[in-house]
């Protein structure tokens, strides 16, 4: 596969055309969730043609925004209720993004102003999100925003500043995506974006599923669209195997 | 090796979960106990969501009393009609307990009713059963045998007051069914909000507040705790889809090795020394239960999906 891409990247290189200015592409466009999933590594690859920039002479820098399914997603602040902690106030997200990762090719703040990220809503601080309040839609309260950031970042399912674009040469440029064992299913974004003098002047996404597949799949399917039989079905496996354990263990 | 669990979503060491069965099912068969007070809060603690720990801890321990349960039926050591009235109070108490458990999830209050249950429970039993142990071993160091009470003071005079009177054959009883319909309401309860077999109540309430014989509580408790755990599964399978089959499974695996160990293990010891030790293990998940509850937390914020929809 990678080196299809890479074929594919270098004929395209060759007779270019100047209509496109950028392509990308994924070492795999389908990620399967099987019982030994333990996270995923994919290889993005991409290539400016002359059209956006020369990319033998002028110098240009990446960034790359991976977005995962939306989901209703809950913060929930601690606080002292008596002796105890409690799970006091709480704000709800309701499309925050289960997966969201920003690679560059160097640290953001060199690539462009923070301005124009927050024009273009890349980034931690720029990423365009709403939190549900009496009022509607509302922006959210900032205490609650970067807690929900931190903690996604220490699950590995929020990326910023530590994933490397690495300039191959000749135009292409490549990247390592990690996707963490807890991701989400769902379609994903794959964004890339080129940038110049601080500015935007190519762009292109494709997408990226994550789904469960094959016994993965079946049992998840069977207990969430038949969860009665599924606990049927759970409950026949449980007296099962305790009487075979019973069986077993006397001898 | 990294094991993917469908329904949990979330990928887990499958030698960590089969050690960990194996763990609690050494105590549990030292101690004859279920094992699911120690099971359930492991499995939170290694970060399994609390609601799956809870609801595929009830389905393992259906499989873990089967076995227990048929070696007592075989003996004659099951009341079926005790069981029966328990169990129709247990099924009442597992539905209001699996939709208690459902509402709080979607509050966000799941986590700290599942600790404040624990530290609860957990606290009292092992405190009754520290002394009451402790109190033994004094005596038999000293040699004082305690003089048994006679059969007919064994019921207090409210319990003979209560209507509804049944006769439990086996159980050599004549009393109101609201008292075995009360303690099997309330270990349903727990059932569903602990992910426990409830024996820990249920035990000490048919000894000394029905009176029943020895030889006959503990498969009555059992043949109980098997029906009420299953419908316990099938409630939390309706309303959260929180039953993660595979890990019961592979925790029934450990648990099934342990266990031979533990009771071999358990043999070797005096009856009020395993009391003593069970009770010093119980007040140890009661304390660090209770002790999460009450330091402040290092991180204050938590995210989580949007509950029960």
């Amino acid at each position: 596969m990678k080196q299809l891409v890479a074929i594919f990247v270098i004929t395209w290189l060759a007779f270019g055309s100047a209509a496109a200015a950028l392509v990308t592409d994924l070492s795999n466009k389908r990620i399967e969730i099987r019982y030994s999933f333990d996270g995923a590594d994919l290889i993005l690859f991409g290539a400016v043609g002359s059209s956006a920039v020369d990319p033998v002479n002028d110098d240009f820098d990446v960034v790359i925004v991976v977005r995962g399914p939306e989901t209703e997603t809950v913060v929930r602040q601690k606080k002292k209720v008596g002796p105890i902690w409690i799970n006091a106030d709480s704000l709800s997200f309701p499309a925050a993004p289960g997966y969201y990762a920003v690679a560059a090719s160097r640290p953001l703040a060199e690539i462009a102003s923070d301005a124009a990220f927050g024009s273009y809503g890349i980034g931690f601080d720029h990423l365009p999100l709403l939190a549900r309040t009496e009022r509607g839609l509302a922006a959210p309260e900032p205490a609650f925003r970067s807690a929900l950031f931190r903690l996604q970042a220490s699950k590995d399912l929020y990326r910023q500043e530590r994933d490397q674009v690495v300039h191959v040469g000749e135009g292409l440029f490549k990247t390592d995506i990690r996707l963490p064992a807890s991701v989400p299913v769902g379609e994903f974004l794959v964004e890339t974006f080129i940038f110049k003098n601080g500015s935007i002047v190519a762009r292109n996404r494709i997408p990226l599923a994550v789904d469960k597949e094959g016994f993965e799949r079946a049992a998840y399917d069977f207990a969430h669209n038949y969860p009665f039989w599924y606990g049927i079905t759970a409950v026949i496996v449980a007296l099962s195997a305790g009487w075979l354990a019973g069986v077993l263990g006397k001898k | 090796m990294p094991l993917y669990l469908p329904i949990a979503e979330l990928s887990m060491n499958i030698f960590l979960v089969i050690g960990m069965g194996a763990v609690v099912g050494f105590l549990s068969g030292m101690f004859g106990v279920g094992g699911g007070f120690l099971m359930t809060p492991l499995l939170i603690f290694t970060g399994v969501p609390p609601a799956v720990a809870v609801a595929t801890e009830s389905n393992e321990i259906t499989a873990a009393s089967v076995s227990g349960a048929l070696a007592h039926w075989r003996r004659q050591g099951v009341d079926v009609k005790m069981g029966i009235v328990l169990i129709a109070g247990g099924a009442v108490g597992s539905f209001i307990g699996a939709q208690v458990f459902t509402y709080l999830r979607s509050l966000g209050q799941v986590d700290l009713m599942i600790s404040l249950a624990y530290v609860l429970f957990l606290g009292s039993v092992g405190g009754l059963m520290f002394l009451e142990s402790v109190r033994a071993i004094v005596r038999n160091r000293k040699g004082i045998l305690p003089a048994p009470k006679p059969r007919e003071d064994r019921h207090k005079a409210w319990i003979h007051a209560l209507p509804f009177k049944m006769r439990f054959r086996k159980s050599r009883l004549y009393i109101s069914a609201l008292l075995p319909l009360g303690i099997g309401m309330f270990v349903g309860v727990l059932a569903a909000i602990m992910g426990v077999g409830g024996g820990f109540v249920m035990v000490p309430a048919m000894i000394y507040l029905l009176g029943m014989p020895t030889n006959v509580v503990v498969g009555t408790s059992l043949f109980q705790i098997i029906f009420v755990t299953a419908l316990t599964t099938i409630f939390h399978s309706v309303n959260t889809q929180t039953v993660d089959i595979f890990l019961a499974v592979l925790l029934l695996f450990g648990a099934v090795i342990g266990a031979q160990i533990g009771a071999r293990m358990g043999l070797r010891l005096k009856a009020e020394q395993l009391r003593a030790l069970l009770a010093l293990m119980v007040l140890l998940v009661c304390f660090k239960m209770g002790f999460d509850l009450v330091v402040e937390p290092t991180e204050l914020f938590s995210v989580g999906d949007a509950g029960a929809h």
